[in-house]
């Protein structure tokens, strides 16, 4: 189950690279810029622009979960059971399926499609979601696809995920990119939902056998304390990682959140101050670990 | 102390104060305040004129440059140092009246062009004008029209042709090999041949080369004078540096363009008069001159012997870019709508191979690149050529002044030019020579390809007449092909050939009235002066428009909404025959009702796969439509023989003339903008980012085509820190797609968006049209918004996905 596959991703690792998003998603984080990738299952999307109003959606609608009045159309998101008929009678495109079921090949071919783009630029794949290790059935054919292939491949993950299984796939990866939100348990599970062991012993497996990058969404007043960055810096030291990157929260899920009728908590969390980065960039740098922002 | 060079740019850009007939913000004035129309030029050629009555129209022409050469008020700034313009005052416009006095009456009787001439002025234009009615080109050649050509040659919205300015690039190494004394020991030595052998066109040849004397001789005559005038000047300056400077002038002046220049000063003092003579004597365009490759060697002489400074070679090249920015143009109202914003479309070219296939990347290369970047100035724009050994460290620089978001260096891509000159027949050395001139126009140095870009054809408009089996829905007139009832069509296919008939309809008129115009300027407007400095007209002992360079590097037709046209036919296709929603009935009526109460066929077609998604679908049928209508066009020839073909620079035209064009079934509404280019996606329809544009665009292919223009759209910060090694990336694989040319704008929505509400702030902002950049706030408002709509690329990429 794949919602997206974005050509010229260029904050997903090295060079020029396409991103595949999976579908579906074990944590429950506040600040996720893609809400549309938690669920598994399918799932309509909205577009208003698209919109003409014409009524097609209400009538398939079995639910009765929409209406529509010349101000427009409104989903009542209780009553929506995603069944997705809705998306089928648009003729507009106004209400999108997201998530559909690809094959290997289909995601490998669209995959190599910018071939030269990553041979000039150092770029190739990244596997991203939602989680990929959430659907192991699907990433490990893909993983060997796409090594097959000789392309150039990234996975990046929140890391939760039994270790086993993450052996499985190392293999076929050359870069990790790893998600560390926070050092401390309590707050991990607080702001996730779920204990940042697992993830911690994995980046160790990851280490090991890839590159590895971490990446910490920075959200200001829950993981941008210079504790718990100072502490994260070390971890990724003491793991040889080749970089950290300082992602800072931006408000790319708001407009999601309502297009997919997800409550979404996103709406709390907010941007910590350049130069409080700048800051937290400074004492990285002093660990000895390499650092970039947003990138 | 150190000049603010910047500060003494005149600006002359045209700006577009009207969209077809229609009048836009014309109170603003089409010119800046302050500029004003010069009619020294046509005062003395019209004097001249009345003098030669009788005489050879090869001398006749060779005679009115020596009377506007030698008596045109001529002036040197207190800080020149290269001298010479078209024109007797910074602030001048130059027009040809000999070419078409209309344009410049419309001009100055229009609320528009109120300022460009005193009451004085616009008194001695009349009695000017008055001579010229049924001289100048305009005319003869509607005198010459019989049958229907009349008719279409009037603009009514499917093609444009215009009297436009010739282009074309000197035989500048010749003429600094052995100066225009060399040129003139030539022809006379031709002439003493000529008398010794008496050929069946002696006559022809004798006149023609001894007015090419004549000419050669006025254009020395004409720098003696700004000699002179340094010399006086420098006898009367106070200061040192000033008398040392003036010396300097007047020096160069006395030596060049008829003798080899010896330094890297005199080499720009020769270019310069030669550059500005070529307006006098016929109004023309472009530069075009390998900047690096001609001037570099000088450049590192005056180096090694310690002539100058890199800081000193740096403010010459800046004081040069002031001069170019002197020159500038009248535009009739009509133009000015297809050209909007433009200056005189000058352009140099730099980077890119020499005659053997290596690089030719030199120090003025850089030096180039660093006075754009000092000069922020419209003109000139900068060609680079690339091809698989542009050094890195060039396409950083490159990067480096694209980011500032001049829209220049356009890049053009060796890989996909070469083959496609091969293919018209250019031998692979003088290929590998070619350069830019005006937009993207590609030109051979030295060559005789004295050419035009003389019309448009409006492809959208095509598609249309085909949907009408050529008949005015509202009168009924029959105007284009008959083809057959659309209602009956079964297929794309169907399609296709009806608007490919059309294409052929109204192509076939286009080059009908070019080939008759081609001929009334040979017979009436000679160009003695820039036949001696082409190769191979005084050998022959012809003048250029008499003989061609045997290739179809020659006149060329704008290719105007072509991926509206592919486009459209892929929402036919698709929606109507495959799917079978909607009947073809119905589309008409929508599309006759400009979707008026049709918004969900709108919708329906707007959704058919689009042109630049790397989607096979669309793009084979988009390069089809480009493939099939270079082949229409190339069914027709110029007078010489060679195929016609299109061209890709568009310039404002996309906008401009799309006025005149109803709806088309790819969504677009009654008079929105076409698609900005010819490689360019629709706006805002390429949804999956900048690879898979230029996957789309790397379908069509060059050697079936012609050369095309495409534009990009790229946020500042892709091009900043670790970006910029990603940018150049994306360059690398775009010559390796084999993509004939691209250029950027580097801005961002805000600031447009900005700088329509405030166009105070923003004086300054420039931008990318099409071939050519301009300041944001002299183009109307519709362009402006038709630059903002271009899809703003990697802007979902500009912040990393959170998880």
């Amino acid at each position: 189950m794949v919602f997206n596959i974005q050509r010229y991703s260029i904050h997903d690792g090295p060079g020029i690279r396409t991103t595949v998003f999976f579908k579906g998603c074990p944590l429950r984080c506040r600040w996720c810029s893609n809400p549309e990738s938690q669920r598994r299952e399918p799932q309509i999307i909205l577009h208003d622009a698209r919109c003409t109003k014409c009524g097609a959606c209400a009538a398939a609608c079995p639910a009765e979960a929409i209406t529509v009045t010349p101000e427009g159309r409104r989903v009542d998101w209780e009553r929506c059971t995603q069944c997705l008929e809705c998306a089928g009678a648009c003729p507009n495109g106004a209400l999108e399926r997201c998530g559909s079921v690809m094959s290997v090949m289909d995601v490998a071919d669209e995959a190599e499609r910018d071939r030269v783009f990553y041979k000039n630029s150092g770029g190739g794949v990244t596997v991203s979601g939602g989680e990929p290790l959430f659907q192991p059935g699907f990433l490990l054919p893909l993983l060997r696809e796409l090594k097959r292939r000789d392309l150039h491949v990234a996975l990046d993950t929140t890391g939760f995920a039994s270790p086993d299984l993450v052996e499985e796939m190392l293999p076929f990866l050359d870069l990790t990119l790893l998600d560390i939100k926070h050092m401390d348990d309590g707050i991990h599970r607080r702001h996730t939902g779920v204990s940042n062991g697992i993830i911690l012993s994995n980046a160790r497996l990851m280490a090991l056998r890839t590159n590895l990058w971490v990446r910490v969404p920075l959200i200001a007043d829950v993981n941008d304390s210079i504790g718990n960055v100072k502490s994260t810096a070390l971890f990724a030291k003491e793991l040889n990682a080749e970089k950290i990157s300082l992602l800072p929260y931006h408000e790319g899920g708001i407009s999601k959140s309502a297009q997919t009728g997800m409550t979404y908590a996103a709406l709390h969390a907010s941007t910590p101050l350049a130069e409080h980065v700048e800051a937290l960039k400074e004492i990285i740098t002093g660990t000895g670990i390499h650092v970039t922002i947003a990138n | 102390m150190k000049l603010d060079i910047r500060s003494r740019l005149v600006i002359k850009a045209v700006r577009n104060v009207r969209r077809g007939y229609e009048k836009d913000e014309a109170a603003r004035g089409m010119y800046r305040p302050g500029i004003t129309i010069d009619i020294q030029r046509s005062r003395l050629l019209t004097q001249s004129y009345k003098e030669t009555d009788g005489k050879p129209m090869v001398m006749r022409r060779a005679l009115a440059l020596q009377k506007i050469l030698s008596g045109m008020d001529i002036y040197i700034q207190d800080w020149e140092r290269i001298v010479g313009n078209n024109v007797a005052t910074p602030e001048g416009l130059f027009f040809g009246i000999d070419m078409n006095w209309r344009s410049v009456k419309r001009v100055v009787s229009g609320e528009e062009g109120e300022s460009l001439l005193d009451d004085e002025g616009r008194k001695e234009l009349g009695e000017l004008i008055e001579y010229w009615k049924g001289r100048c080109m305009s005319d003869i050649h509607q005198e010459m029209f019989t049958g229907d050509l009349l008719k279409y040659w009037k603009f009514e919205g499917t093609f444009l042709w215009t009297h436009w300015s010739e282009i074309g690039i000197p035989d500048y190494e010749k003429i600094f090999r052995i100066g225009l004394r060399g040129l003139i020991d030539l022809a006379e030595r031709r002439l003493a041949e000529l008398d010794a052998a008496v050929p069946p066109d002696y006559i022809e040849q004798k006149e023609f080369l001894q007015a090419v004397v004549v000419a050669l001789d006025a254009v020395i005559g004409f720098a003696h004078r700004y000699s002179k005038l340094a010399g006086d000047l420098a006898e009367m300056a106070e200061k040192s540096e000033d008398k040392k400077r003036l010396r300097e002038i007047a020096e160069a002046c006395a030596r060049v363009p008829e003798h080899p220049p010896r330094t890297l000063q005199e080499a720009l003092q020769s270019f310069f008069f030669i550059h500005i003579v070529r307006y006098l004597e016929y109004s023309t365009l472009g530069i075009g001159i390998r900047f690096d490759k001609i001037f570099g060697p000088y450049l590192e002489q005056d180096l090694v012997d310690g002539r100058i400074t890199r800081d000193e070679a740096l403010e010459l090249l800046q004081l040069l870019w002031v001069k170019f920015n002197e020159l500038g143009l009248i535009y009739s109202p009509m133009l000015s709508a297809v050209y909007g914003g433009v200056a005189s479309l000058q352009a140099i070219t730099i980077g890119g191979m020499d005659e053997k296939g290596g690089d030719i990347t030199n120090e003025m290369t850089y030096l180039v690149l660093e006075t754009a970047e000092a000069m922020r100035a419209l003109e000139p724009s900068i060609a680079l050529r690339y091809h698989n050994g542009t050094p890195d460290r060039l396409l950083s620089k490159t990067a480096d002044v694209i980011r500032t978001g001049l829209g220049y260096p356009s890049l053009f891509n060796d890989i996909a030019i070469l083959p496609l000159l091969r293919k018209w027949k250019v031998p692979e050395k003088d290929a590998r020579d070619y350069a830019i001139t005006g937009c993207v126009y590609l030109e051979i140095p030295g060559k005789n390809v004295a050419r035009r870009a003389y019309g448009g054809i409006i492809l959208p408009k095509c598609l249309y007449w085909a949907l009408h089996q050529g008949k005015n829905p509202v009168t009924g007139e029959q105007w284009g092909a008959s083809t057959p009832d659309p209602c009956g069509f079964t297929s794309a296919d169907d399609v296709m050939n009806a608007y490919l008939e059309q294409v052929r309809f109204f192509f076939g008129r286009l080059n009908r009235i070019e080939n008759t115009s081609r001929t009334i300027y040979e017979k009436y407007l000679p160009r003695p002066f820039y036949s001696a400095v082409l190769d191979g007209c005084i050998e022959r002992g012809q003048e250029c428009r008499k003989w061609a360079y045997p290739s179809s590097v020659h006149d060329i037709c704008i290719i105007i909404g072509v991926t509206n046209v592919a486009d459209s036919i892929t929402a036919i296709k698709k929606a109507v025959f495959e799917d079978k929603k909607l009947s073809m009935d119905e589309l008409l009526a929508a599309l006759d009702a400009n979707w008026e109460g049709y918004e969900h066929v709108r919708q329906l077609m707007v959704a058919a796969p689009k042109y630049g998604n790397d989607d096979d679908y669309a793009d084979r049928i988009t390069a089809e439509v480009h493939h099939r209508t270079a082949d229409v066009m190339a069914e027709f020839t110029d007078r010489f023989g060679n195929p016609c073909r299109g061209d890709g620079s568009g310039v404002s035209a996309t906008y401009g003339v799309a006025l005149t064009t109803p709806a088309t079934p790819d969504g677009r509404k009654d008079g929105e903008a076409f698609a900005d280019a010819t490689l360019s996606p629709v706006q805002g329809m390429d949804k999956k980012g900048p690879t898979a544009v230029l996957q789309s665009a790397a379908k069509i292919d060059t050697v079936r085509t012609y050369n095309h223009l495409l534009n990009q759209k790229f946020l500042p910060s892709m091009l900043e820190g670790d970006m910029k090694d990603v940018f150049v990336s994306y360059i690398r694989s775009w010559g390796e797609l084999g993509i004939s040319h691209v250029q950027f704008n580097v801005v961002d929505n805000e600031t447009l968006r900005d700088a329509q509400l405030h166009p105070g702030k923003h004086q300054d902002l420039i931008v990318r049209v099409a071939g050519y950049s301009a300041f944001f706030v002299d183009l109307s408002k519709g362009l402006q918004d038709s630059i903002i709509a271009r899809t703003e690329q990697t802007f979902s990429q500009s912040m990393p996905p959170l998880k």
